[in-house]
C-alpha cells in the first residue's frame, strides 16, 4: 500500500477531521485566492480598459500627471500637427464639462458633457445601440449626441429622441439657454462612473452647447500608432515634436500606474494572502499534530514491525497534501463567488470607472494560488512528521500501554 | 542456530528524580524452535527487555546480536530492516490500523518488505485461515473482537515469515477464554518452527514455554 493510499484512507476513516480541515482550508484558500486576483486586479483591468479604446497613445498636458486633465491648448492644430507624424494613423481629442439635462417640468439631471473630435468615440465610449454620431435619426439640424445606458433607462430617451442640455458652471446652472441635441445611440463609458449620466456630442455641439464661444482646447488626446512604428516608437515622435506636451503609451500608462497608484493594492493583497497563509498553515498543523498525537501507539507500533519512518513521513505529508489540496480545490469556486460580491461593493465607491474591476483571473493567480497551498502543506506537514519520526519506540509503546 | 543473543545487557532511562535501570546485566540465548516466557511484576524491566531482544530500542551497556550482527553497530534502518524481515511484534493492544482491513493490516508489512503482489495474496489468504479469520479479511478493527483483533495482529506479525516472534502481554486485554485461544495459536506458530519470546503475567500462557524467566528489578532470573 503506497503512502498515499494510506493517507486517503486516514482521511476517511477520520472524517469529522478531514471535513473541518478540508472546510477551513477552504475558506481562508478563498480568501487568499481573493488576495491574488486583487493584488492585480486593478492593474489587468485598467490595462483592458485602456487597450480597449482603440487607441494606443494618450496625450495630456505637460503638466500634471497622464489622467490629470491638463488642458491642451490650440487643440486643432495640434491634432493635425501629430497627425501628420508618419509614426500616427490617427489622433482625436475630447473635452469635458458639467452640465444638467433640461425636461419640461422635470427638475435638472445632472451629467457629464463630452465633446469628442472622433465621431465613433473609440477612446470614450462602446456603443451598445443606436449609431455613432455620424448617424442619422430625429431632427438633423441639431447636434448628434451618443448618451449612457443608464441616463437613456432612467430619462426613458430612445434613438431620434431630442434632448435638452445646459451646461453648469462651478456647480451652478448657468445663465446659457439650453441646447438641444438628438440622440443617435446609445453607449457604455467604462471611464465614467457605472450609473453616471453622460452625453458625448461632435465638438461643434460642444461648443453650441457652450453658446458657440469655447476655446480651442483639449483635455486629452488619443492617438493611433501605425503597426510599422510601434506605439512606444510612436509616443517617444510625439514627445519629441512637442515636448510641452507628454505622450504615454499604453504600456507605459499602465506600467506608471501599476509602479505608483495600484502598489497600495499588491501590499495590502501580499500583507493579506500571506496572513491567509499562515492561518492554513496553523489549521491543518494543529490538526495533524493533534492527529499524530492521538496516533502515536499506531506510529510507534509502524516503526517497531519495520515500517520505515520515510514511509510514515510520506504518509502525513500525502495526508496533508489531500488536506490542503481538496480544501483548495473547494477554496476556487468559493473565492471566486466572493470576487464577484466583493468587487459588486468594492465598484459602488462613488466616481470609479465602470469599467475597472478590483478581482481580476488570470493564470498567474491559479499558479501562484496552488503554489502557497503546496507550501502551506509541506510547512504544515514538518513538525507532525518530525513527531512521527523521531518518535521514541520503546517508550511510546510501554506509555501507549501504560495509559 | 542462535537467533538473538543478549548479553550483559543494561538499560538506563534518565529521569529528572534520577536515573532508573530497567534492565541489569541481562544475558539471554534465542535459537530457533526456542519457547521463551519471561514474568515477573509490572515495571521489573520485561517489555525494555523485549525491545532490546527486538531491535526497537539499544541497550546503555551490554551488546544483542540478531543473527550474528551486532545490532547496536547497525544502522536505524538497518535495524528496521531487521524488524520488518525477520521479527514479528505482537502487542498488548494489538495497534493495527484502524482505517485498514484485516487484509490489508497483514498485507501491509509484505508490502514494505518488497514481495510481489501475488505472493502477498497467496500469504496473507494463507495466513487468514492459519488464524481462522478468513470471512472477516475485509472487516475493520473496529468491526473485530479483542480476541480477532488479537489473530490479525499475530497474522501480521507473521507475515514475512520472522525467524522471531515477540509478544509483549499478547493477553493482556483478553479474557481467559479468548486469551486461551491466542496461547493455542502462539503453540501452533511454535510449533511451525518460528521461535517466540514472550511477556507475560498470563501463567498459563507461560506454562506452555519451553522455557520460562522471571524478572525482577531488573535482573532475569532462571526458574
Amino acid at each position: 500500500m503506497t503512502a498515499f493510499a494510506l493517507a486517503w484512507r486516514t482521511a476517511r476513516r477520520y472524517r469529522a477531521r478531514a471535513v473541518l480541515a478540508v472546510a477551513g482550508v477552504a475558506v481562508i484558500g478563498a480568501l487568499n485566492f481573493d488576495m491574488l486576483l486583487l493584488s492585480r486586479g486593478l492593474m489587468l483591468s485598467f490595462a483592458d480598459l485602456v487597450n480597449s479604446t482603440g487607441y494606443d497613445i494618450r496625450i495630456s498636458g505637460g503638466s500634471g500627471g497622464p489622467l490629470s486633465r491638463q488642458p491642451i491648448d490650440n487643440a486643432t492644430p495640434t491634432m493635425k500637427e501629430i497627425g501628420a507624424l508618419p509614426e500616427i494613423a490617427a489622433v482625436a481629442f475630447m473635452r469635458t464639462a458639467t452640465a444638467a439635462a433640461i425636461r419640461p417640468t422635470r427638475p435638472p439631471e445632472g451629467l457629464e458633457l463630452i465633446g469628442s473630435s472622433d465621431p465613433a468615440g473609440l477612446g470614450i465610449w462602446k456603443q451598445v445601440a443606436g449609431s455613432t454620431l455620424d448617424g442619422a435619426g430625429g431632427d438633423v439640424s441639431l447636434p448628434p449626441a451618443v448618451i449612457s445606458r443608464p441616463m437613456a433607462e432612467r430619462l426613458n430617451l430612445t434613438i431620434g429622441s431630442t434632448l435638452g442640455v445646459r451646461v453648469r458652471l462651478a456647480g451652478e446652472l448657468s445663465a446659457m439657454p439650453a441646447v438641444s441635441l438628438r440622440v443617435t445611440g446609445v453607449a457604455d463609458f467604462p471611464f465614467e462612473s457605472q450609473n453616471a449620466f453622460v452625453v458625448a456630442t461632435t465638438m461643434e455641439g460642444f461648443a453650441r452647447a457652450h453658446g458657440g464661444v469655447l476655446n480651442d482646447q483639449a483635455e486629452f488626446m488619443f492617438a493611433r500608432s501605425r503597426p510599422s512604428a510601434g506605439p512606444d516608437a510612436a509616443a517617444a515622435a510625439i514627445a519629441k515634436l512637442r515636448p510641452d506636451l507628454r505622450a504615454f503609451s499604453n504600456e507605459q500608462l499602465v506600467a506608471n500606474f501599476a509602479k505608483n497608484a495600484f502598489a497600495y493594492f499588491r501590499q495590502i493583497s501580499v500583507v493579506l494572502s500571506t496572513t491567509t497563509a499562515a492561518f492554513s498553515f496553523l489549521l491543518v498543523a494543529t490538526l495533524l499534530t493533534v492527529s499524530v498525537n492521538q496516533r502515536l501507539g499506531e506510529v510507534a507500533a509502524l516503526r517497531a514491525l519495520g515500517i520505515a519512518r520515510r514511509k510514515i513521513a510520506a504518509t502525513l505529508l500525502w495526508e496533508s497534501a489531500l488536506l490542503v489540496g481538496l480544501g483548495g480545490l473547494f477554496a476556487l469556486p468559493l473565492g471566486q463567488l466572493l470576487a464577484m460580491v466583493l468587487d459588486r461593493i468594492l465598484r459602488r465607491m462613488p466616481g470609479l470607472p465602470a469599467g475597472l474591476h478590483f478581482f481580476v483571473f488570470e493564470p498567474q493567480s491559479l499558479v501562484l494560488h496552488a503554489a502557497v497551498l503546496a507550501a502551506t502543506a509541506v510547512v504544515a506537514a514538518i513538525y507532525p512528521m518530525w513527531l512521527a519520526v523521531k518518535l521514541p519506540i520503546a517508550q511510546t509503546l510501554r506509555q501507549e500501554t501504560v495509559s | 542456530m542462535t537467533i538473538v543473543e543478549a548479553h550483559a545487557l543494561t538499560r538506563v532511562f534518565p529521569m529528572s528524580a534520577g536515573p532508573v535501570s530497567a534492565v541489569r546485566d541481562a544475558s539471554l540465548r534465542v535459537d530457533r524452535g526456542d519457547y521463551v516466557a519471561i514474568g515477573g511484576p509490572s515495571g521489573c524491566g520485561k517489555s525494555t527487555l523485549l525491545h532490546l531482544l527486538g531491535c526497537v530500542d539499544t541497550p546503555t551497556t551490554g551488546t544483542v546480536r540478531f543473527e550474528g550482527r551486532d545490532a547496536g553497530a547497525l544502522t536505524d534502518s538497518e535495524r528496521g530492516r531487521i524488524r520488518l524481515t525477520r521479527i514479528g511484534f505482537v502487542f498488548q493492544r494489538f495497534f493495527l490500523l484502524p482505517m485498514l482491513t484485516a487484509w490489508e493490516n497483514i498485507e501491509l508489512p509484505q508490502a514494505e518488505a518488497g514481495a510481489p503482489a501475488a505472493a502477498r495474496r497467496e500469504r496473507t489468504r494463507a495466513l487468514l485461515e492459519y488464524v481462522e479469520l478468513s470471512a472477516r479479511a475485509d472487516h475493520l478493527p473496529s468491526q473485530l473482537s479483542g480476541g480477532e483483533m488479537q489473530r490479525v495482529a499475530v497474522a501480521r506479525a507473521l507475515a514475512n515469515r520472522p525467524a522471531l516472534l515477540l509478544a509483549d502481554e499478547p493477553t493482556g486485554e483478553l479474557d481467559e477464554e479468548t486469551g486461551e485461544h491466542i496461547a493455542a495459536l502462539f503453540d501452533r506458530v511454535h510449533a511451525d518452527g518460528t521461535a517466540i519470546v514472550l511477556v507475560t503475567h498470563n501463567a498459563a500462557l507461560a506454562q506452555r514455554a519451553k522455557t520460562r524467566l522471571v524478572m525482577r528489578s531488573g535482573v532475569l532470573v532462571t526458574t
